[in-house]
């Protein structure tokens, strides 16, 4: 036992010894490419960022669509059509030729504004939906996660664009949304938007998002001739 | 236009009851719209121009504009282009007469809320199996997107929905929603006809499109079905036979597989005994049949030679009513082997045994045992281990070797001991008297050190042992011996009983003489805390211990001369150790 020790000595002093001399900093996880890790290409991200906006807007029409049939059951009402959503100060794309003739700076920005302004109301949204008694847990569950939906796509669109910035395809003019607005979700009485007014704006705002993406994939990833 | 067209026949056939207004509103591909409306029930506004659309974006507040287009081929059409189409805009709609500014119908709508996607071309049909009865088929269906929707780009991502039916029969089937552009359709039934549509809509829109034009699907059915009947009927057949003849075998054997299955229950047998006189004899003539018979033996352990050395000291008064089993034990003769220990057992109880110049050396008892004893494991030695349960039984030889070498250290601890328990005494009920280790300690102190150490008193080869703690428990109520003994334990019958002639024990026989092994030599009033050791004296060739009391005690013994006991070196600390063994020969 006795002897034991000196040598049990020698071999921490050498393990120690080689610890000082091991690289004390973190390492990159992915250094060595395909080989080493799998690191998801700029085409891979877009996919993942698109089927997040596409499950996002469909949970935004589920429960628009939840709305419509309890609560306002006559359609094309001229009074009910109309909202003025908090997002409408930001200048989006209208149209598809607007969408591809916006430079992917702009569009990128114009994403990541949509999804910024969204960020509060969301969460509004849930807190009023969970305390009122007419929905159902089902709903506000929906809505929590199309609030958690909508910062993991913010975030994940952040990916993006640091990629394609790191790849030389950005311009560095986005800016870092530092200025990003706290936008209050007022209707154009003053007043704090409805329910169904915020999810009516919630729905067309995913939708553009989820079509921006996809124009902005489209001309990042060139494939199937967009 | 199909729809327009609809609406229109709609209103001839049923005449519309109320004025001009808009019949619907849609988009193909996202990227334009239409708009359709009717004069209604005023036939004098049906002239075109005098009914016009004027149109406001909301986004921007604009003012009222008038339809870009009014498409020429199609009355009653308001065609947007795509420089007036803003899809995320809201739209209102007018329909006026401007003749008489009345405002007939107004409508709102966002572009993406009206998209009614095209239907998708190019629906075919493959085989993809048929089912073994010929019965049934798989197809799986396939189609392309319309064109006029962009799905490359996905500024348009379309789900598809595909409908099927018996031909002409009412109800379509339909199946889940598709996001691919093909999809399996199972369980269809040969020798008819199907009709297979589908149609689209934008994924999480629901407007869907016009379906597409309906494709026939027949599969003729390839006539199998006689293979399969013979089979079905040859297997029929099969499993009947086979059940008649189990059936047949089973009666025609039932005998034998009565016996095999169900065998009869052997009568007791008792050897030399006639059944009928455990039924109908008398008790005195049982008794005296089965004292005849070999498994009960009273005179067994007069052949042990081990027992042969247990002597009993018949002075001690208390235990004269005890003495009936030892005055047995004692009367065997003695036979030996060379390597005989002797079992000491004529200390008054409690006390420095008389025999300090026969108390082998710890050295020469550990010579003669291995030597001695075939078995290694039968080493009788009480030795002190302090934390485990010494089972001698079990150790290795040299073990045991080692720890009766091991000399005390300090008597005080060795004093201490309460492993081992020292059988001082039969009764003749059969139970086991035992000696406990400490005369000062409390009772109860004594069961918590026993407790936690194990057993230390061994009775070898059976594995058999009791512990101290177990008999201070059973004996709880045993008085303690007065003067000089200590007080002595009785074991349970049964878990002495069987084991005792069968020899090697640790066992001090003496009634009232408790052999000591003591590690000093105080002097006689002062009873050593430690009174149930002995000194192994000897092996014998049945691998059983005698012991001898430690010949360390200065006690003047007057009951010496009856020992038999060979001149024993001095033992310092009791223990009887391999090497003492080579000092004791018989």
């Amino acid at each position: 036992m006795s002897s034991f020790l000196p040598a049990v000595a020698v071999l921490l002093v050498a393990l120690l010894c080689l610890d000082l001399h091991s690289r004390v900093a973190s390492a990159p996880i992915c250094t060595h490419g395909p080989s080493g890790c799998h690191v998801l290409s700029l085409a891979d991200l877009f996919d993942r960022v698109i089927q997040h906006s596409a499950r996002m807007h469909s949970l935004s029409n589920d429960l628009h669509s939840e709305f419509e049939q309890y609560f306002l059951p006559s359609k094309n009402h001229i009074g009910k059509i109309y909202h003025k959503c908090h997002t409408s100060s930001i200048l989006t794309p209208n149209g598809k030729e607007n969408a591809q003739k916006l430079a992917r700076e702009e569009l990128t920005e114009v994403i990541l504004k949509l999804l910024m302004a969204w960020r509060d109301p969301l969460f509004q949204l849930h807190q009023s939906m969970a305390h009122q008694q007419d929905f159902n847990s089902f709903s506000s569950n929906k809505a929590l996660e199309m609030g958690d939906m909508a910062h993991e796509l913010r975030k994940g669109v952040e990916k993006v664009a640091e990629r394609m910035r790191v790849l030389g395809m950005l311009g560095n003019s986005v800016t870092g949304l530092s200025a990003a607005e706290a936008m209050l979700p007022i209707s154009d009485s003053g007043e704090a938007m409805s329910n169904y007014e915020l999810l009516y704006c919630f729905r067309r705002d995913s939708n553009k998002v989820q079509n921006y993406l996809k124009i902005l994939k489209c001309r990042i990833v060139p494939e199937h001739d967009c | 236009i199909w729809c327009h067209l609809l609406a229109l026949t709609r209103n001839q056939l049923h005449p519309p009851s109320r004025g001009p207004h808009f019949t619907g509103c849609r988009s193909r591909e996202q990227e334009t719209f239409r708009c359709w409306w009717s004069a209604g029930i005023f036939q004098n506004l049906t002239e075109p121009g005098t009914l016009r659309v004027f149109y406001q974006t909301k986004n921007a507040l604009s003012e009222w504009q008038e339809c870009p287009d009014y498409t020429h081929t199609v009355k009653n059409e308001c065609y947007f282009n795509k420089t007036f189409t803003h899809i995320w805009t809201s739209y209102c709609i007018q329909l006026r007469s401007v003749r008489e500014n009345i405002t007939y119908d107004e409508t709102c709508f966002t572009v993406e809320n009206i998209v009614h996607p095209d239907p998708p071309i190019g629906l075919n049909w493959t085989l993809l199996n048929v089912s073994h009865s010929g019965l049934h088929f798989d197809i799986l269906v396939r189609w392309a997107p319309p064109p006029s929707a962009d799905v490359q780009m996905g500024w348009m991502s379309l789900m598809y929905q595909v409908q099927y039916r018996v031909r002409n029969a009412s109800h379509w089937e339909m199946l889940d929603l598709e996001s691919g552009t093909q999809q399996s359709i199972y369980g269809l039934h040969t020798d008819k006809e199907y009709e297979v549509r589908v149609r689209c809509k934008m994924s999480a829109f629901n407007n869907f499109g016009e379906f597409s034009d309906s494709i026939l699907v027949h599969v003729a059915q390839i006539p199998s079905k006689e293979s399969t009947f013979p089979t079905t009927l040859v297997l029929i057949f099969g499993v009947i036979g086979l059940v008649i003849l189990l059936v047949l075998l089973i009666f025609s054997q039932q005998q034998r597989l009565m016996v095999i299955f169900l065998p009869p229950i052997p009568a007791p047998k008792i050897k030399g005994i006639d059944p009928e006189l455990l039924k109908n004899g008398k008790l005195d003539q049982l008794n005296s049949l089965l004292s005849s018979q070999d498994m009960y033996k009273p005179d067994f352990y007069h052949e042990d030679p081990w027992v042969e050395f247990i002597q009993l000291d018949l002075d001690d008064p208390a235990e004269k009513n005890e003495s009936s089993d030892t005055q047995h034990l004692l009367g065997l003769s003695r036979s030996g082997s060379s390597h005989v220990l002797h079992f000491k057992s004529d200390d008054d109880s409690g006390r420095a045994s008389c025999y300090d110049p026969e108390i082998p050396n710890p050295e020469d008892l550990a010579a003669l045992l291995p030597g001695h004893s075939g078995r290694g494991d039968n080493h009788p030695l009480v030795s002190r281990s302090s934390s485990s349960i010494p089972d001698l039984g079990v150790q290795q030889t040299s073990e045991v070797e080692e720890t009766p070498i091991q000399t005390q250290p300090a008597v005080p601890s060795w004093v201490n001991m309460d492993f081992y328990a020292q059988v001082s005494d039969f009764t003749p009920a059969g139970g086991v008297v035992l000696s406990p280790g400490q005369l000062n300690s409390s009772p109860e102190k004594k069961k918590e050190e026993e407790n936690e150490k194990k057993i230390p008193f061994q009775l070898v080869s059976d594995g058999a042992y009791t512990s101290e703690n177990t008999a201070r428990q059973l004996s709880a109520d045993v008085p303690p011996s007065p003067g000089p003994e200590q007080g002595y334990q009785t074991f349970p019958t049964q878990a002495v009983e069987g084991n005792l002639w069968n020899g090697e024990y640790l066992v001090s026989t003496s009634d009232s003489q408790i052999p000591y092994l003591l590690p000093e030599a105080p002097p006689v009033p002062i009873l050593p805390p430690v009174s149930g050791y002995t000194v192994v004296q000897e092996v014998d060739a049945q691998h059983s211990l005698l012991l001898n009391p430690p010949s360390s005690q200065p006690a003047i013994c007057p009951h010496s001369p009856n020992k038999h006991l060979p001149a024993m070196p001095t033992m310092p600390m009791g223990y009887l150790t391999p090497d003492l063994l080579g000092n004791l020969t018989p």
